[in-house]
């Protein structure tokens, strides 16, 4: 009996052993690297277009350098705890050697870092840690950020109202925001309130909230045209927000591309709309190439080699970042790098 | 037996006091408080189309509360309402791009919600799983549904006619606004005029009792959770058309928008009363909320804090009315 114990006792400390050292780091050879994508929500067409972008870099890199390189996502169901969480567990558990992120909560997400283990971290869209608008690594173990301070967008789409309304007084404005619970989105208002605020022709008549709803934005709008039948433009911060503010307009007997009327996302149907004249600009967004410079940082920092700190999403691209119909006429061949 | 099937049979036939009336229609009478609050505040909101807005803005979340009634009140819930809205839309959608087709397509959404709302029924019977959980469970497994057949994007629809359900007018109004003004009177007659209503009161009033008494008590809550089924599809569909997109999120939040709908309305979360007229006041009292917000360019995020008290005000009557009795 004392000998079955001690067999059985010996044979657990080697199988610990041996699982311990499996989960201290999968690149225990040069030539496989894995990584780990954690999504602000697998469920959404933005992170899936992030997601292409990774996985189709990731297998080219493969070939180029020899190394096999494997991906995986991670869904963190827009919820900030839920992400926090995947962050603290990917970081320790020895099963990456790098983790991309598209945080749902940047600076409530900085509480992961340091990591448990040395694993380099690359964001995307935002930046990780307190403030959203720097993005150089704000925390120890962010080693890239593939992403554009809101606060320049926000001030180019604002200017893009100023100067549709440079011959219009008053030009009454409409914001349509997204979450008014949202840092980011806040943040957005602000500068567009701060832009629009210096020019004394320009009316805010109001500031409506469209949760990044096409439903919800098409409520909200239609509400607001009824007491606001002459308004001359919408400011919105994304595309399926545009859409349903563009069917509000028509249901209300108002041609969409009689007033200004932009969109944020670079979407399949926003580049459509923006083509056809219906909206007067789109912020771009090219989250398939973000994902590809994502992960070019990423294997470039497990290796050793040179690592961009901040690639700025605004210029991955020729068009952009905001794009008007003659930007799109002359790309022809864009379509946008996602729906949603 | 008279007893076990009426919803509400007063002890004695007596005059109601002020009080009594007052806690009885609390919906109805915050319902006028909000309306002319917003007339006297908003020259824009009493005017055809605002009225016509907010019915069409609505049908969606009135078919269901709606129908939420017969589920809350047989003493079950249904917290898959807004995923099977989102399945039926997006499977409409989806149908309506391969073949090019619009009515059937439509068509198909509630003919899917009566399949995902009968599932629902048998698993909550024949397993013995409570309903609050087994919804929950089946919300889940449905939008995964939704978000496998997306890819997790969204369908755009451009079918020529696909828009006609939920933007067409005849007469100035909207087609999804005649929709749910006949779905909600046909409930109104099943619950308060069918043998089908009465079973459904006895159901969630006493199970036992109304097994004892025949009622087939098994059967009648499988019809209910399949008639919610039914209206999240015909819900589904007019909200597929009106956006002309098929989201596999698109009603997100919506069973629960359609609950709070229902107890607002003064339908007890205990089962056993109830009517789809205070469903449906609850709705609008909830919709013309945000309508005024909209309307005054009130800041949004006060919203939810109005909406919040609005709800226990309405909840905190019918809590006095419980204490009452």
């Amino acid at each position: 009996m004392k000998h079955v114990t001690k067999t059985i006792a010996v044979l657990g400390t080697m199988a610990l052993t041996a699982g311990l050292s499996a989960c201290s780091s999968s690149t225990a050879g040069d030539d496989s690297l894995s990584l780990v994508f954690l999504a602000s929500s697998s469920q959404n067409g933005y992170n899936q277009a992030v997601y292409e972008g990774i996985e189709g870099r990731a297998a080219e890199l493969s070939e180029e350098l020899g190394v096999e390189i494997s991906t995986e996502i991670q869904d963190g169901q827009f919820d900030a705890n839920t992400q926090l969480s995947q962050m603290q567990n990917a970081g320790t558990n020895g099963q990456f050697d790098s983790i991309i992120v598209q945080p749902h909560d940047g600076p409530g997400l900085g509480a992961a870092f340091p990591l448990g283990q040395d694993v380099p971290v690359v964001a995307v869209l935002n930046p990780i840690g307190p403030d959203i608008n720097k993005m150089e690594p704000q925390v120890e173990g962010v080693v890239s950020t593939v992403a554009s301070p809101p606060k320049n967008s926000a001030k180019l789409q604002a200017e893009t109202v100023v100067d549709y309304c440079a011959d219009i007084d008053p030009c009454k404005i409409g914001l349509l925001a997204g979450l008014l619970n949202s840092p980011l989105d806040i943040e957005r208002v602000k500068v567009w309130k701060e832009v629009l605020g210096e020019h004394d022709n320009i009316e805010i008549v109001a500031t409506l909230e469209g949760g990044y709803d096409r439903d919800k934005s098409l409520t909200a709008v239609a509400n607001l045209l009824q007491g606001n039948k002459d308004i001359n433009g919408i400011l919105s911060i994304a595309d399926q927000q545009t859409m349903g503010a563009q069917i509000a307009l028509e249901n209300a007997g108002i041609e969409p591309s009689s007033i200004f009327l932009n969109g944020g996302g670079g979407t399949t149907e926003a580049i459509k709309a923006v083509r056809e004249g219906k909206w007067t600009n789109d912020l771009m967004s090219f989250p398939v190439t973000m994902g590809e410079r994502a992960v070019e940082q990423a294997v470039n920092a497990v290796r050793d080699e040179p690592v961009e700190t901040v690639i700025d999403s605004d210029t991955l691209l020729d068009i952009g970042p905001i794009a008007t119909k003659e930007d799109l006429e002359a790309n022809p061949d864009f379509t946008g790098q996602w729906n949603g | 037996m008279k007893q076990l099937f009426n919803n509400r049979v007063p002890a004695a036939r007596t005059r109601p006091s002020i009080r009594q009336v007052t806690i009885e229609y609390a919906v109805l009478i915050l319902l006028g408080v909000v309306i002319v609050a917003l007339a006297i505040l908003s020259p824009s909101f009493f005017t055809f189309g605002n009225l016509v807005n907010i019915l069409s803005q609505n049908a969606p979340l009135v078919i269901i509360a709606a129908t939420g009634t017969f589920v809350i009140i047989s003493g079950n819930f249904d917290l898959s309402t807004g995923a099977m809205y989102s399945l039926a839309g997006v499977l409409a959608a989806s149908i309506s791009m391969a073949f090019d087709t619009v009515w059937p397509a439509l068509l198909a959404a509630p003919v899917i919600g009566i399949l995902l709302g009968t599932f629902n029924g048998l698993v909550i019977t024949r397993l013995r799983v409570h309903s609050f959980l087994a919804t929950l469970a089946s919300s889940m497994i449905f939008t995964t549904i939704a978000v496998l057949i997306t890819g997790g994007s969204l369908i755009t629809v451009t079918t020529e006619g696909f828009s006609a359900l939920g933007r067409e007018r005849i007469g100035g109004i909207f087609i999804s606004v005649f929709v749910m003004i006949a779905v909600v009177a046909a409930l109104w007659f099943v619950l308060r005029r069918s043998v089908f209503g009465r079973h459904v009161f006895a159901v969630g009033g006493n199970p036992e009792a109304a097994e004892m008494s025949g009622v087939r008590v098994i059967r009648v809550r499988v019809a209910v959770m399949a008639l919610s089924g039914l209206a999240a599809g015909i819900a589904g569909a007019i909200g597929v058309s009106r956006i002309a997109s098929g989201q596999p999120l698109a009603g997100t939040g919506m069973e629960l928008q359609a609950i709070a709908a229902v107890i607002l309305g003064g339908t007890s979360i205990y089962g056993g009363v109830g009517a789809v007229w205070r469903s449906v006041a609850g709705v609008f009292l909830i919709a013309l909320i945000g309508n005024g917000f909209d309307l005054l360019s009130l800041n949004p995020q006060l919203k939810d804090l109005v909406t919040g008290f609005i709800i226990l005000a309405a909840v905190g009557l019918a809590a006095a009315d419980r204490v009452r009795r």
